[in-house]
């Protein structure tokens, strides 16, 4: 080993040490951000931790960069995705609000044993309710979660919270280079696309979240990249597996089952194209638009026949969101015109961003749109090269990739604009979306870095170092300088600064308050100071509290479902007239013995919750339940014992 | 840049991976002959030190010893079965991924059933570590 190289290996290793300290520091600072009481992790997230992470990932860049071992710099790219990953598991004691405290909540009853004899507990109208009911993606989520808890003898709680954010920040690196390397055979490019899912906003908030659907995702991408080596392959293995993950991606989530098997779908007509197209080009070229066409159909129309297995889906196809059929309310021509322009405009404009077009920051836009973009740019560069020429290998690969681009550009279109009362926000499209396109994005970037790397060793000594700088004249050696300073600097600086604007916009800004750990201790004292059955009349605030604590719907400490009518009704109602008759009527409901009623003053605002109580108060025939450490600024406890 | 390189099976491409490929670990070798089923009688002993710690003392720490390395033999046994040409680390990680599914997917079948309390864990856990040994076996014997 020459001293230049051992020299290399040494500041390569002093990088990775200084890399997984900055990382430890940022894990640190995440537990120093902890918080019980807040809306947004960004009210308490610490100080330092954004500009840590950025120097880390800066760092982690130039050792993506290097000549590193790929496994190793992999191991570096999955620790940094799990720290990406975790903001809401660390940093709320809960979770992040909502979604998966539902998926939880669902998810405890199994793990306390309430249910019995098979899941659901209760009957379903007719047999595809059944069927779905059966395979939906909580179950599997239940199953995954109550197997770990056990097998690490946990509680459910943490192991619920990092299921996904682990899952993901492991697993998602190691397919994008999977995929990336699949049609390029360049290991840098191909890590480098496993850092930069994280880049893509959408992506990191689903990878961050315990919900059924991350899950679907993860195994939707492993579907995804067997089906492009199925393309190569006539292996039983690899069919085996891209039909084995495209199976579980849709035990795990409707919305990536059947995304998955629209591009099996595709994936056998670009197969069939592949071995055709000699023979019989143009019945090949007309089988492939078919199955294009069908392929993009596919979603819709699920969501429409989604009604038959869950009857509370409504989808329909309208054309009210378009905006030309907005009033005019002037008839002159010109303005004709300029409103028909300005409809155009935001039709566009809904079609390829959606509700991102109304957002007011321009940062935020552009940190959504610009890898997307920049993949489809790229895509498109490579496409005409493919033309001038075709024989270059992986063409069909890339023509499959556009064609997959395309679908969910065109699907996240007709959800948009053609399509009303969706069960899901069509924006969870752009996480296919995104994981297609990334590996463009990297090749982009590298190609960059490649060109950067070219130009410089062309037009220096065969050796550059800061020392062989000194003989050379001043242009050149200005020029050679700040190339240096461009590739070993600049590019990791700026795509480091991109990472972290990124994440920036992940986790939103805008949130209500989350669950707090005053509503977590009256929920946990109440469970621990009970013997009896008992029902809790709250807010859905008060239930989702209840659901990381005994599960909903649990037959011994009975919360009702969030948009449950009944429950809904009740806590209207004691909140009017605080008194023990609709107490009486939770019990009679719920087959329960004692009854709880909770108010939260930051949930019902302060004149609201002095109303409440003081009624309560007045009214003498409720206990006031004192939870220890709980002050009664915050929360207020009642209960009633039956008889 | 992008089309330039010869196609080769990630295996015998990427020169640092395939030296760890070919320098498979004596561990990874070891699990796989499992010889004397010892590595299948292994991952039976954590599943019964899992049940007797779910039962008894409740441990952290125990679990997570036992869990780790039920997941390295069944991943190790999973990864040989399904991606032997893949280099060590990916062939470990994508094993794991699959154990995952595939104690997701009985555990799943246990809920739809029945329930999944520690008695039904440990027999999902056991169902899977025999489908494991047996795919491990069923590859060994190809050979």
């Amino acid at each position: 080993m020459t001293d230049s190289q051992q020299g290399y290996n040494e500041l390569l290793l002093t990088s990775e040490i200084f890399y997984l300290l900055l990382v430890a520091l940022s894990f640190y600072l995440l537990f120093l951000s902890r918080t019980g009481e807040a809306r947004t992790v960004w009210e308490v997230l610490h100080p330092v931790f954004i500009p840590a992470l950025f120097v880390a990932t800066s760092l982690l860049l130039t050792i993506v960069l290097s000549s590193e071992k790929v496994a190793y710099k992999l191991l570096f790219v999955i620790v940094h995705s799990v720290l990406v990953h975790s903001l809401f598991s660390i940093i709320f004691p809960a979770g992040d609000l909502s979604g998966q405290q539902m998926v939880l909540g669902r998810t405890r009853i199994v793990y306390n044993n309430a249910i019995l004899h098979g899941w659901p507990p209760w009957t379903l109208g007719n047999v595809f309710s059944e069927i779905f009911t059966r395979f939906a993606g909580i179950n599997f989520q239940a199953a995954l979660s109550v197997v770990f808890a056990r097998m690490f003898s946990l509680d459910l709680l943490p192991v619920h919270l990092f299921l996904v954010p682990v899952l993901w920040g492991v697993f998602t690196p190691i397919v994008a280079y999977f995929m990336t390397y699949s049609f390029t055979r360049n290991n840098k490019a191909a890590v480098f696309a496993s850092l930069l899912i994280s880049a893509f906003p959408y992506s990191t908030y689903f990878g961050a979240i315990s919900v059924p659907n991350s899950l679907g995702f993860i195994f939707f991408f492993y579907a995804f990249y067997f089906m492009l080596k199925y393309l190569d392959s006539n292996g039983f293995q690899t069919t085996f597996l891209m039909l084995a993950f495209s199976f579980f991606s849709l035990m795990s989530h409707y919305l990536t089952g059947v995304m998955s098997l629209s591009f099996l779908l595709l994936t056998l007509a670009f197969k069939a194209y592949k071995s055709e197209k000699k023979t019989s080009p143009s019945t090949t070229r007309f089988s492939l638009m078919i199955s294009f066409v069908v392929s993009v159909s596919l979603l819709p129309l699920s969501f429409i026949y989604l009604r038959f297995f869950r009857p509370t889906t409504q989808t329909v196809f309208t054309l009210d969101k378009l905006p030309f059929t907005e009033s005019v309310g002037f008839f002159l021509p010109h303005q004709l015109f300029i409103q028909f322009l300005q409809n155009l405009a935001k039709s566009v404009g809904l079609f390829f961003l959606g509700e991102l077009m109304y957002a007011s920051d321009l940062k935020t836009i552009l940190l959504f749109i610009i890898g997307p973009a920049l993949a489809l740019l790229y895509m498109i560069y490579l496409l005409f090269k493919l033309k001038r020429n075709p024989s270059i290998k992986f063409q069909v690969h890339l023509f499959f990739l556009f064609a997959a681009f395309l679908m969910m550009l065109i699907d996240y279109g007709i959800l948009t604009l053609f399509m009303d009362d969706l069960p899901l926000q069509p924006e969870r499209l752009w996480v296919f979306r995104d994981f297609i396109g990334v590996p463009f994005v990297a090749l982009a970037i590298h190609g960059v870095f490649s060109s950067v790397n070219a130009f410089l060793k062309s037009r220096s000594p065969p050796t550059v170092s800061f020392a062989t700088l000194k003989v050379l004249s001043k242009n050149n050696f200005l020029r050679i300088l700040s190339l240096l300073l461009a590739l070993n600097v600049l590019i990791p600086v700026v795509l480091g600064g991109w990472i972290t604007l990124s994440l920036e916009v992940s986790y939103p800004r805008v949130a209500p308050l989350q669950t707090t750990w005053y509503e977590l201790e009256a929920v946990k004292f109440i469970e621990e100071n009970t013997t009896e059955k008992y029902v809790v009349i709250g807010d859905i605030w008060t239930i989702f509290a209840g659901e990381v604590i005994v599960g909903v719907n649990n037959p011994r400490a009975y919360y009702f479902l969030e948009l449950n009518k009944t429950g809904y009704d009740l806590f209207v109602n004691m909140k009017r007239d605080p008194s023990p008759q609709w107490m009486l009527q939770a019990m009679n409901y719920t087959d329960t013995t004692v009854a709880y009623f909770i108010v939260t003053k930051p949930r019902l605002g302060a004149d609201e919750f002095n109303s409440v109580v003081s009624r309560v108060l007045q009214n003498k025939q409720l206990t006031v339940v004192s939870v220890p450490g709980v002050s009664p600024e915050k929360l207020y406890v009642f209960s009633y014992r039956k008889g | 840049m992008l089309y330039n390189s010869e196609p080769n099976p990630l295996g015998e491409q990427v020169g640092d991976i395939t030296m760890e490929s070919k320098l498979r670990s004596r561990l990874e070798n070891s699990v796989v002959r499992n010889k004397s089923f010892l590595s299948s009688l292994v991952s039976y002993a954590t599943i019964l030190a899992i049940f007797m710690n779910l039962n008894s003392f409740q441990s952290p720490l125990i679990g997570f010893i036992a869990s780790s390395i039920y997941f390295l033999i069944n991943g190790v046994f999973l990864g040989n079965a399904f991606f032997e040409k893949e280099a060590t680390f990916f062939r470990l990680m994508l094993g794991i991924l699959l154990l995952f599914m595939l104690l997701g997917f009985v555990g799943w079948f246990a809920i739809v059933c029945y329930n999944l309390d520690t008695i039904w864990v440990t027999l999902v856990l056991f169902a899977v570590a025999t489908v494991c040994s047996l795919l491990n076996r069923k590859v060994k014997r190809k050979k």
